[in-house]
């Protein structure tokens, strides 16, 4: 049995080794059908995790707003723990006051700099961002209204409470004023041309009080299932926040991703079935030459069962090692193009590999089979003689 | 003779003819639905993006400007206003053909029956518009507003021989209100007053539910504001802006003339809005950023993930067949063989097999390609519901892909059978 076992590999092995340019060919094709696999469906479940990045670019899907009056900063951060933090994208929290400047009533909005940033990736800012205190930033419509470019120096005055109050009285409180370095134009097409934006701590050093949140604007990745149980989450947990979803956002990205997604599957769908025939097809060719050999082997005595067991060895070999390969560069490819596409890698699937690996064996046998049996039919005396 | 032999070999060895045919007919199916979808996966996807609303607004000129001096907001007094009738001009452009649908709006500020004061605004739900040109459209915020859920009753239908005086309701403000659809609304506006019937509320998720929205005329009519529009909303298909775009957007007039003409024959958003303010009489037209932007890097994401998996599948389909064609061919070395063996050359043995796979490759690349025009409009009706357009230049590309990839497939296998010494294969080592 030992014997028998040792002889099936040598006769294996040397068939591999003998016919090398054969069985290149053959492996190539089992290797480009499993890297097709392998890369496609490793795109497939990517890409609404990429894509879901690329939407966020539509800005926040979220919005806090206060149940009564406003909130604070911490429970602004009680109610962003109940997102998973590798979903949230950014966190902006809002306070609109109205200031003066050069004694006209404007509106100003209060912010987190780098979450605005964040959850409206589409401002496009002529200038810089303010970055430090006394930094800020104006819409279209005001630098065009006070003639101000990037760079110019602008006084905000608040009128306090208590001078409105006061004036009634007659007596006369002064406004709090405050300079500030002009370091960017805000242009979007909307109604945020209207604002100045500032840090939340000019804010409070303007006012001199500590700044309540009117609104905050949260973008976050996830499907719009899940942001209603945040959604629904938060609004239980943080009884003064009650938590909205953008709707024109949520649902509109819905449609889309789901369209996309069901692009790519059926474009992998039609790109696998088209190659795993044609490996098929290779494979076919293959084996359908050897009938010489199948031939002499039945003259010599062997059985039909172990021509099959052979050369289905031989094959199911070879898409092993094929089924391998491909996952790897399989995977190779699929985080080139998540890089060149989405500039961030893609996760390794594990699962992935011993699919791949069993669909390539799968092909690679049902491809065998046919001719092999076809071949064991035969009249070994015919097709030696050449017929 | 080189005929009948080629004809010979065709129909002697059909299976394993007929096996390569279909082999090359698979990967120029695969090439030909890859390479369609691809080339029109752009616009496919621009369209799927129009839910996401306009992504032009044109308001007059003035307006910014004088809400911004007077602290003006909420009163319809801004005095700047756009022409009702110049509204057909929208379709008009030089890229008339890629604004997919607009509309206008007009606000005003009405009394409810009860005291409370609402904003009514007036738009276009499913107007339709005969354009001079002949065209028929459908146009409003049915479609500019896809995402509002229509939480009772319906959408107010615009059409021929439906109620005109009709209203749609804010959630928010139907709770304050009690509105329910069905009941009927009084508004007491600035210069006259109308009963309106409530067909359906809406959820939108914004500012707009604690509005009233109806038909422009009787927000018009409300406000004293005849034939008068405050802004409209343009959903436009547009290419992703570039550099020169940007620089345009700026200012139109430091480009040089080929560089305007590029820009101006271009359907950036800057380039649409520019012609429509040149047909809008004191407009200003501007991209919404948010809508804009966003859709220029989605669709580029999607155009370029779908060129890497076309090229994928190119290179596999190639690989496929540049395989099968040395497999069979190596397969024929006893043939070949023989053929030396009583005298052929070298150069009539390659003819003679390029010719046969050729000829193969011809018919199985016409026969591909046509299913892969198939494949394309499965993918094309699944997926957007709708054709995915066939360009004129897939066919030369795929011809030459095909005869190409054949021939460069046969290399190693020519080189294998001009080196092959009679004697060897004859005896059948």
């Amino acid at each position: 049995m030992n014997k028998k076992r040792k002889m099936y590999f040598r006769m294996l092995t040397a068939s591999l080794m003998r016919r090398r340019s054969r069985m290149v060919v053959a492996l190539l094709a089992i290797m480009i059908g499993a890297t097709i696999l392998s890369g496609l469906v490793t795109i497939y479940y990517d890409v609404p995790r990429q894509m879901g990045a690329q939407f966020r670019n539509y800005g926040a899907n979220m919005l806090f707003t206060a149940t009564e009056g406003t909130f604070t900063q911490e429970e602004v951060d009680k109610a962003v723990s109940d997102i998973p933090k590798e979903n949230i994208v950014g966190v902006a929290p809002y306070h609109y006051e109205s200031v003066r400047i050069n004694e006209t009533v404007q509106m100003a909005a209060a912010t987190d700099m780098a979450g605005a940033q964040k959850t409206s990736p589409f401002w496009a800012v002529t200038g810089e961002w303010p970055a430090a205190s006394g930094e800020i930033m104006i819409g279209e419509s005001i630098a065009e209204t006070y003639r101000l470019e990037a760079g110019d120096v602008m006084t905000v005055a608040w009128t306090p409470d208590e001078a409105a109050a006061a004036a009634d009285e007659e007596e006369y409180v002064l406004d709090n004023t405050k300079e500030f370095k002009v370091t960017g134009v805000l242009e979007t097409g909307g109604s945020e041309e209207d604002y100045v934006y500032m840090s939340l701590e000019d804010m409070a050093e303007l006012t001199q009080k500590e700044v309540a949140l009117d609104v905050c604007e949260l973008s976050v990745s996830a499907t719009s299932d899940e942001l209603t149980s945040y959604a629904e989450k938060i609004s239980a947990d943080v009884p003064s926040i009650s938590a909205r979803l953008v709707k024109r956002v949520t649902q509109s990205e819905t449609t889309v991703l789901s369209k996309l997604q069901a692009l790519v599957l059926l474009v992998t769908i039609v790109v696998l079935a088209l190659t795993m025939i044609c490996v098929a097809t290779t494979m076919t060719a293959v084996v359908a030459e050897r009938r010489k050999e199948i031939g002499l082997r039945k003259a010599l005595g062997a059985s039909d069962k172990s021509i099959v067991s052979e050369f289905m060895g031989e094959g199911l070999s070879l898409g092993l090692l094929g089924g391998i390969l491909g996952s790897i560069l399989g995977f190779l490819f699929a985080q080139a193009v998540s890089v060149s596409v989405f500039h961030s890698s893609i996760s390794f699937r594990p699962a992935l590999m011993p699919i791949t690996i069993i669909v390539a064996i799968a092909v690679t046998a049902v491809a065998c089979i046919l001719p092999i049996r076809s071949a064991t039919k035969i009249d070994a005396a015919l097709v030696l003689k050449g017929e | 003779m080189f005929v009948r032999m080629i004809a010979g070999a065709l129909f002697r060895q059909w299976k394993k003819m007929l096996m390569i045919g279909f082999t090359i007919a698979l990967g120029a199916s695969l090439a030909t639905a890859m390479l369609s979808v691809m080339m029109d996966v752009g616009d496919k996807v621009n369209q799927e993006l129009k839910t996401y609303g306009a992504n032009i607004t044109v308001v007059p000129k003035d307006a910014s400007v004088l809400n911004n001096l007077y602290d003006i907001e909420g009163e319809d007094s801004s005095g700047a206003y756009l022409a009702e009738d110049e509204l057909g001009k929208v379709k008009t452009i030089f890229w008339a053909f890629n604004i997919v649908d607009f509309t206008p709006f007009t606000s005003t500020n009405a009394v409810a029956a009860d005291g409370e004061a609402v904003k009514v605004t007036g738009s276009w739900f499913n107007h339709h518009m005969e354009l001079p040109t002949g065209e028929e459209l459908d146009a409003g915020i049915r479609n500019l507003r896809s995402w509002w859920e229509i939480t009772d009753g319906t959408w107010i239908d615009e059409q021929e021989g439906s109620n005109a005086n009709v209203a749609m309701v804010g959630t928010a403000l139907a709770d304050k209100l009690g509105i329910h659809a069905g009941d009927t609304l009084t508004l007491q506006g600035n210069t006259s007053d109308l009963s309106l019937e409530v067909v359906g509320i809406f959820d939108a998720g914004g500012d707009e539910d604690d509005q009233v929205f109806t038909t422009l005329d009787n927000a018009q009519t409300l406000g004293g504001l005849d034939g008068k529009v405050d802004s409209i909303e343009v959903s436009a298909l547009t290419t992703p802006d570039n550099e020169l775009s940007e620089k345009a957007a700026k200012d139109p007039g430091s480009l040089t003339v080929s560089q305007y003409e590029t820009w101006y024959c271009t359907a950036y958003a800057s380039s649409i809005c520019y012609q429509l303010q040149e047909v809008i009489t004191d407009s200003v037209a501007s991209p919404v950023r948010q809508v804009a932007d966003s859709e220029g890097s989605i669709l580029e994401k999607t155009q370029l993930l779908m060129i890497l998996i076309t090229i994928l599948s190119l290179i596999g389909a190639a690989l496929g067949i540049c395989n099968l064609v040395t497999a069979s061919v190596m397969e024929r070395s006893s043939e070949i063989g023989l053929m030396k063996a009583i005298g052929a050359q070298n150069t009539s043995i390659t003819g003679l097999v390029l010719t046969e796979i050729i000829v193969t490759a011809i018919i199985g690349g016409i026969c591909g390609f046509f299913a892969g025009l198939g494949f394309a409009q499965i993918i094309g009706h699944t997926v957007f519901g709708s054709a995915i357009s066939i360009r004129p230049m897939l066919i030369p590309i795929v011809a030459i892909l095909v005869i190409v990839v054949t021939l460069v497939g046969s290399v190693p296998a020519v080189r294998m059978l001009l080196k092959l010494r009679p004697t060897e294969v004859l005896h059948g080592r």
